[in-house]
Formats: structure tokens, C-alpha cells, sequence
């Protein structure tokens, strides 16, 4: 992707795990909730499947590319390559010279950015409303003849390497996430995260670059959306003169994530020199983003960290003053899952006794559940959370995509608060016991480094 | 397309066909034609004051059934005289035990609801926010009404608090963009409060009755605005506002001290980060208070400069070089004065070219006209993305409070777009004469020394600081 963008899983600590499993817009008549979300789809003959969403309120149009691969498609040994891929796509194409794409959107008052996951690839242009031929035409470039020369790539591979700097190497607590995904998802391909190791990309050919292009950025293997202000039939008569000829690519292999049975619980030691605070993260397996499970995980993950009337929050950021902060989440995915509890606790805070509390406070809810006014509160802050999702044209026409592409069923936009209503209390404590199993528990600690002897008078 | 109606084989056949296809007349090989840009329309808002002076801004929209209010206390950091993070504490504690409801309480019952009312401090202000689903209009006000009028500031509440703050202050110091970000305050604002930042010892000075004692002081109606926007009742809200604010008494406004710091002359200020694995660059220079006539032309420049990715700092960094994952520039516009900041985070190796090429890049804007269509892409750039960003119920309510808080034209949001549009060549050239100076600036590095210091002596004198942001020798 684009640099000063969002590389949604690695940026800034936590705080942005969860917006993997965030949720959409309420339905119509679901209580307190606003307007129906319409849309209209469809599928071109050559596989594409396009998703229409007119919204007049301002003279804004978002476009939305997502193709289903992501960091779990690759090689162990080419980890970071859809990633790397999503940088070579602002190149060009056969008809848009290297480095013209953003100067065309940027030029027409636009902008536009990308991601990877470990699940897809998604690029989006936000452009006024005079300019939806301009988006589906570049969109559609790209789709059909992106071009990547030698320059092209030699640039990216040192860019990325600053991008993996900056997110990862240079930051306190950069590497969480990686050696978490590397516990918790150990032997399947979502053992490594989307950024990769950088000595990889070094050693991909510009020939795997095709062969992933041929394979994945293909109309049978990509969703569009436009949100905004247009005309459907317009709207939908470009997308036929830009889409309608690219050429269906075959058949797209699905990767299987199979996770062997965890044997007991694990501890990981990060030590790192620019590590500030004591850092203690507890991780499980959770369940896929489309179990039916995905619900009551989610409430409970709030009830323990959401708002400062949460348990967590209660005890050890208020009581005990243990941790400066404390954060849970679930980060759940196409084929696995995990959920998470991270405390960053406060200075000369022990290790083992953020670990205490963290499993003192598991282990409550696993025995007792939540209760009735847990309960509520944590459906109205659902409530209110999908209340105010959905502002911008390019939130819906995310979320649109992915519930089509994940969920398979694009009208979830109106309907997931229901799902989320029909949780009952009781099941919260059953998956309690189900996923944050003790003898199933994966933490990571990051201690901070005992006081090197004398930096301070050392010449430098 | 060239294969005409024959769809159904031509779908099959297209998967071997890679040679690629016209579609019906149409024109690949250049860009679309494009209607003129809509109109930009700045969404219509009810303006009111009260008796007292607080200023009310009503804002409605029907897009979603949510509700959020924003205060603003005009009084920041730069009034807390002395004692740097106090305003900060003061906007934490807020919501942390009011005459009605204890912390726990307070928390237990807007979380309850999925309200929430937060609060946090600039240097220019206090900002109070509290959102909620519309049925919860009248509940949403009450949390803000007793965070806001009723404080208690309880000691017990400000010993955990403090003990925090000390954590977040041991942990910045470890973050490369806080260490950059403050020393780069302290060099260009000088002595003044806004150069100041929170340190271990002002947070271990600030007592309870620091905190009473601002908030008694600056939390006055005729110094504060209150802005709401979403799905509401205007006729039914308005008397609620005059209800719960109506009595708020009024105080003096205060006074800021006037910033008068300039930068002069090339100073790199270097801080000694042993292990970074990159370096976090901000070349800075002395900016201009948020009410500069010149703004919105100015922001064409600095998109020229630095904006985007079509800007030329990432592209001579990222596209050109690959120094860097990204490169900008920004006037960070306050109230009293500001800050030009251009910013890069490079690998250790090319510290100092990357400084070189950031000081090229400002040179070149101010010696070389700015080519046309180049000119012409940025406005169109900044322009849309303003349309674009009217979008934002958010975004909108913030700037309908700028106008007071900051003092701005009145019709500053209609005129905008116009402005942007306008800017020639000559007039672009001569703010960058006036307002991107090259040869004073202050170079803030945070990295490791033994291995950058030598790339940067060259450029000028070093001044190598520790995590402190004290002068290490």
C-alpha cells in the first residue's frame, strides 16, 4: 500500500486489532436504529461480483477493490508478498504510465489508499461525484493490465523496508503482533503477518510477481463496490464498458488452515531494549469471524475491556493500579481466530502480577458468566457502536464487500445487530469456557530491560 | 468490443485470449471526461447564544440516529501557569467523580446506556465530548452537564491518575515521533507554553487544588461553545441546552501569553536514541496562528510541498529515492502562532541525505515557479478533498467551532473553496518566499547517534539531546 496509510493489523500497537472484526449497520425496524442501507449486485459474466450503493447526502463517490488474497496465500518462504503486491499496484498499467495513478485520482480531488490482510487486499478511491468514470477506469486498469518494471519493484522492496522499520523494528511493542500470530497460529500460513520478513521479498522474481497477478487479481476473484451519489444505471453501464471484457483467470486455490491441538499453555519473552513498560498479552484460539460464535465472543470481549465500568479496566487500572491501560480483543479471521487481552502496565508493575489479575479475572467469568446488567450494557454500546459505523460512503462500501466476500450475505449491513441481540447471556459464559481456556493460553511478555550499567556517562 | 455479441463464447474463450480486448467503442487509452467539480455546500447549522454567552451550535443531520456533543473551553495548556499537564489532568479528571456521581458510577451508568463522554486538553483548549443514540439525547447531556459543571476532582482520583500520567510520560520517552514531537515544540516555541511539555516533576507538583482552581477559572460559559450534530430535535434540544446551561455562571475570559520565539539560522537538535533502527526527521520553522489570512492559499503550497503522495517531498523520498515509507508537510496552525513542520522516518544510512533532499525541496518551491499543471493538480487535490471531507458530521461540527475558537472569518468554510481555486503561480511563489525558510530552521533528529551524528555535522551545528530532552553536553 500507499505510505501514511493504514496497514490495518500491524499500526499502532492493539488499538487496531479489533477493527478486523467490526461490524456493520442495523436494519430498518431493529430497535433505535437508522435507515436501511440499499444496495443492488450482481455478478459479470467473467466473475466480478459488483455491489451499488447510491447515497445522495453529500457529492462524494467511494470505490472499493477487494480481492480475496491475502498473507495467508503465500509461500512460508515469501511471506509479505501480497503486501509487497499492493505496493506494486500504484506502478501502473498499459495505459496509465508509472506514477500516474494517484496524480489521476489526487488530480481529480480525490484520494485513495490500500491494505493487506491476512485474508484479502482491498484499494480504495474516494473521488467527487463528477468522477466515477475516472475510479472504475483506473480500477479497472489495474485489474486488467497493471504493469511493473524492474525500477518499479527495486523502489518498493526499500520502501517496504522502511514501512516494516517504522511499524515493526522501531516502535516499543512493534513486534506484538507478529510473535503473537507466530504463537497463537503456529504451522498454518497465518502464523506470519501481512507485513513479512523483508529478506523475502528480496529474493521474489519479478516472474512470481505475473504468476500472482495472473493467479489473483482476477474479476472471479474480486468484489466491487460503489457508494455515493450517482446513478445506478450509469454506474452500472461503467462498470460494463470498464469490467465486462477483463478475462476470467482460473480457478483460485483457497489455502486450508489446520491448527494442531494446543498442548498447554505457552509464555513468550520479548526482550527489547526500547521496551517503556511492562507489556503482558494473553491470547487464545478463537472462533472464525463467521462462526455463529463470532457474536457472543465479541460482547464478551467488551464487557471485559470496553469503557472503563469493565472488569478489566475496574481492576487493574482502577483498584489495583496495576496497568496504565488495558485492551481485549478479538481478532477473528476467515479460517481461525484469536482473542486477546493485552495490559500495558504501570512503572516497576511485576510481570507475574498483571498475569494474576488477567487470570484471576478470566477465570471469574468463565465460572460465574456476566451479569444481567453486563449483559445490557454491552448489547447498547453494540448498538450504539453499529449506530454510528456506517457514516462515510467508504465505511459502508467496505463493509459491504466483506460481508458479501466473508459472510456471504451483503444484507448483514442491515441485520448484524440482530445477530448480535439474539446472543444470549448464558452463551457468553459458554464460550468463555469454550475459547479462554487456561490450559489453552498463549502470553507474551515485554519486560523492561534492567538498567544497563552507566549509559549515562558513556561517550558517544 | 471487438468480438461483438457473441458474450456467452467470449466469456469462455476470453480465459485463454490474454491479448486483451476493446470493449464497445470504448476508450481505454485515456482518461475519462469529467463533469465540473460539484459544488462544495457547507451544511446549514443554527447558531445561538445564551444569556451567559455560551455560543450553541446545532448542527442535524439524518444520516444516523446518533447524537454528539462537543464543549470547548477556550483555555489550554498555555494558561496553566507553570504546571505543564495540568490542563491535561483537569480534562482526564472531569469525568472521574462529580457532585452527583462517584467515578464508578459515572462510568457504570453512560456505559450502560453506550454513552460516552470523554475529554482532553491542547494547548488552546479543553474539549469535552459526549455521544450517545438520540433516544439518549437528554441522558448524553446530563453525563456532559455533570462533567463539566460539577467536577469534585477527588484526591483519590487524581493519585491514580498521576501515577498514570507518570507511566505515559516514562513511556513516551521510548517512542521516536513523542521525542521528536515535543523537542521540535521546545525549539520553536521556546519559553513559551506551547514549547512546554508535561515532565515527571510537573506532574508530581499539580494538587487538587490546581485543578479546582482552573476549572473554577476558565470553565466559564462566556469562554466556551457547545456544538451538537446528528439526529435530534432541534426544537426540543435547544430548551434542553438552555435547561441543563442556563444557570452556568459567567467569568472572565483569560489571557494567553504572546509568543514572540522565532527560529534563526540552520540548528540540528539531535536526540540520542541508541538502537534506533531508523531516524524520525521534522525540519521546522516558525508557522503561523490558525487565523492567517493567507491559509487557504497557503495550503495549496504545502500540498506542492508536501501533501499526499503526489507531493513532492514523497516523491522525491518514497518514489524518487526510497528513503523513506512517507514523507510530508504541514503548518500545525494554533492560536497564538505555529509551526512548518516537513517529516521523514529514514534508515540510519541515509539520515543525512534525507535532510538534504527535505532542504532541496524547500529551497526549490521558493526559487522555482511552480509549473502549471502541477499547480493545478494540487488545488484541484485540496479542494475535492475538502468536499470530500464535508462529509464528516464530525469534522463539520469541529470547524463550525473553529470559526470561535480561533477567530476565522465568519463565511471562512464558503469562501474556502473559491480561494483554493484561485491561486496562480506568482501568488503561490510569494508564499513560499514568505513562509518556507530554508535557511531557518531547526532540524529535530531522533535516532542513534554514533551512527548519524557524523552524517549530519556537515549540515550544520549539533546539539545532541538525552530522552529527557535535556542538552546532553
Amino acid at each position: 500500500m500507499r505510505a501514511q496509510s493504514k496497514f490495518v493489523l500491524l499500526c499502532s500497537l492493539l488499538a487496531t486489532l479489533s477493527v478486523a472484526a467490526q461490524g456493520a449497520l442495523p436494519a430498518t425496524e431493529t430497535p433505535g436504529l437508522g435507515k436501511n442501507i440499499e444496495f443492488t449486485e450482481y455478478d459479470l459474466p467473467n466473475g466480478l461480483h459488483v455491489i451499488l450503493h447510491q447515497n445522495k447526502s453529500a457529492p462524494v463517490i467511494a470505490t472499493y477493490v477487494l480481492y480475496h488474497v491475502g498473507s495467508k496465500n503465500e509461500r512460508s518462504d515469501r511471506t509479505g508478498f501480497a503486501h509487497f503486491f499492493e505496493h506494486l499496484m500504484f506502478e501502473g498499467s498499459e495505459n496509465i504510465p508509472r506514477g500516474r495513478i494517484d496524480k489521476l485520482i489526487s488530480g481529480a480531488g480525490g484520494n485513495l489508499n490500500a491494505s493487506t490482510s491476512f485474508d484479502f487486499t482491498d484499494y480504495h478511491f474516494n473521488v467527487p461525484s463528477n468522477q466515477l468514470a475516472l475510479a472504475l477506469w483506473v480500477e479497472s486498469e489495474r485489474m486488467l493490465h497493471a504493469k511493473v518494471d524492474e525500477t518499479g519493484v527495486e523502489t518498493q522492496r526499500k520502501v517496504v523496508k522502511e514501512e516494516r522499520r517504522r511499524g515493526v523494528e522501531n516502535r516499543p511493542y512493534g513486534t506484538l503482533f507478529e510473535n503473537l500470530a507466530a504463537m497463537v497460529f503456529e504451522g498454518s500460513p497465518y502464523e506470519w503477518t501481512p507485513i513479512g520478513s523483508a529478506q523475502y521479498i528480496d529474493q521474489a522474481q519479478i516472474g512470481e510477481f505475473r504468476e500472482f497477478y495472473k493467479q489473483y487479481y482476477v474479476p472471479n476473484n474480486a468484489t466491487l463496490v460503489v457508494a455515493g451519489d450517482f446513478e445506478v444505471e450509469d454506474a452500472k453501464r461503467l462498470v460494463k464498458q470498464y469490467f465486462a471484457d477483463i478475462p476470467r483467470g482460473p480457478e483460485i486455490p483457497r489455502p486450508e488452515v489446520t491448527l494442531a491441538p494446543q498442548s498447554g499453555p505457552k509464555l513468550k519473552v520479548i526482550e527489547k531494549e526500547n521496551t517503556p513498560l511492562p507489556g503482558a498479552l494473553h491470547a487464545w484460539r478463537g472462533p472464525t469471524e463467521t462462526s455463529p460464535d463470532a457474536y457472543a465472543v465479541d460482547l464478551l470481549t467488551n464487557i471485559l475491556a470496553r469503557g472503563r465500568s469493565s472488569r478489566l479496566y475496574q481492576r487493574l487500572v482502577n483498584q489495583e493500579q496495576a496497568a496504565v491501560e488495558i485492551q481485549a480483543f478479538p481478532s477473528l479471521l476467515e479460517k481461525a481466530g484469536m482473542v486477546g487481552v493485552f495490559a500495558m502496565g504501570n512503572r516497576g508493575v511485576a510481570l507475574s502480577r498483571l498475569d494474576d489479575l488477567i487470570k484471576e479475572e478470566i477465570a471469574k467469568v468463565r465460572e460465574h458468566g456476566v451479569t444481567p446488567e453486563e449483559f445490557e450494557k454491552a448489547r447498547n454500546q453494540k448498538e450504539m457502536e453499529l449506530a454510528s459505523a456506517f457514516g462515510s460512503m467508504q465505511s459502508r462500501a467496505r463493509s459491504l464487500a466483506r460481508y458479501h466476500v466473508f459472510y456471504g450475505d451483503t444484507n448483514l449491513i442491515n441485520t448484524e445487530l440482530e445477530k448480535y441481540l439474539s446472543v444470549a447471556r448464558e452463551d457468553l459464559q459458554r464460550v468463555a469456557n469454550e475459547y479462554l481456556k487456561p490450559e489453552a493460553v498463549n502470553i507474551l511478555h515485554y519486560p523492561v530491560p534492567e538498567k544497563a550499567a552507566a549509559p549515562e556517562g558513556e561517550a558517544k | 468490443m471487438s468480438y461483438g455479441a457473441k458474450s456467452a463464447l467470449c466469456a469462455f474463450f476470453a480465459v485463454v485470449v490474454s491479448a486483451v480486448a476493446e470493449t464497445d467503442g470504448v476508450d481505454r487509452k485515456t482518461q475519462p471526461p469529467a463533469a465540473p467539480l460539484p459544488a462544495a455546500t457547507f451544511p446549514e447549522f443554527k447558531e445561538a447564544t445564551l444569556d451567559n454567552g455560551l455560543k450553541v451550535f446545532l448542527l442535524e443531520t439524518d444520516k444516523q440516529p446518533t447524537v454528539s456533543f462537543r464543549l470547548v473551553i477556550k483555555a489550554g495548556a498555555t494558561v496553566e501557569g507553570g504546571k505543564h499537564g495540568l490542563a491535561e489532568m483537569v480534562a482526564t479528571l472531569l469525568n472521574k467523580g462529580t457532585k452527583n456521581l462517584s467515578a464508578e458510577e459515572f462510568a457504570r451508568q453512560a456505559d450502560r446506556l453506550g454513552i460516552s463522554v470523554e475529554a482532553a486538553a491542547s494547548d488552546d483548549a479543553v474539549y469535552i465530548s459526549g455521544t450517545g443514540l438520540s433516544k439518549h439525547a437528554a441522558e448524553v447531556l446530563r453525563f456532559l452537564s455533570e462533567a463539566v459543571l460539577h467536577p469534585l476532582f477527588p484526591a483519590e482520583q487524581l493519585e491514580k491518575e498521576r501515577v498514570k500520567a507518570l507511566s505515559r510520560i516514562e513511556a513516551e520517552k521510548k517512542e521516536p515521533a513523542a521525542l521528536a514531537g515535543k523537542l521540535r515544540d521546545q525549539v520553536v516555541f521556546g519559553d513559551h507554553p506551547y514549547g512546554a511539555h508535561a515532565t515527571s516533576d510537573s506532574i508530581q507538583k499539580i494538587t487538587r487544588a490546581d485543578a479546582v482552581q482552573f476549572h473554577k477559572k476558565y470553565f466559564v460559559p462566556n469562554n466556551a461553545s457547545l456544538a451538537v450534530v446528528g439526529e435530534f430535535d432541534r426544537e426540543k434540544l435547544l430548551p434542553m441546552i438552555k435547561d441543563t446551561f442556563g444557570s452556568w455562571k459567567r467569568g472572565k475570559a483569560p489571557s494567553a501569553p504572546a509568543l514572540k520565539a522565532k527560529v534563526k539560522g540552520v540548528k540540528i537538535h539531535l536526540v540520542d536514541r541508541p538502537g534506533s533502527v531508523q531516524s524520525n526527521i521534522i525540519v521546522a520553522t516558525s508557522g503561523i496562528p490558525r487565523n492567517n489570512a493567507d491559509t487557504p492559499e497557503l495550503s495549496v503550497v504545502n500540498s506542492v510541498l508536501g501533501g499526499g503522495f503526489s507531493g513532492r517531498l514523497f516523491q522525491n523520498l518514497r518514489e524518487r529515492n526510497a528513503f523513506t515509507y512517507g514523507s510530508s508537510s504541514n503548518f500545525d496552525q494554533r492560536k497564538l502562532g505555529g509551526v512548518f513542520s516537513a517529516t521523514a522516518e529514514v534508515r540510519n544510512e541515509v539520515t543525512g541525505k534525507a535532510v538534504t533532499e527535505i532542504l532541496n525541496e524547500l529551497k526549490r518551491i521558493r526559487e522555482e515557479p511552480i509549473p502549471a499543471p502541477e499547480l493545478d493538480l494540487q488545488r484541484q487535490y485540496v479542494a475535492g478533498n475538502y468536499l470530500l471531507s464535508l462529509e464528516s458530521d464530525r469534522r463539520n461540527l469541529e470547524r463550525v467551532q473553529d470559526i470561535d475558537l480561533f477567530g476565522l472569518p465568519k463565511d471562512y468554510y464558503q469562501t474556502l473553496v473559491s480561494r483554493i481555486r484561485e491561486v496562480d503561480p506568482n501568488e503561490a511563489q510569494s508564499l513560499a518566499r514568505k513562509y518556507i525558510p530554508p535557511k531557518d530552521v531547526a532540524i529535530i533528529v531522533v535516532g542513534d547517534a554514533d551512527q548519524i551524528r557524523p552524517q549530519l555535522e556537515p549540515l550544520g551545528p549539533v546539539t545532541i539531546y538525552d530522552a529527557d530532552l535535556k542538552v546532553k553536553r
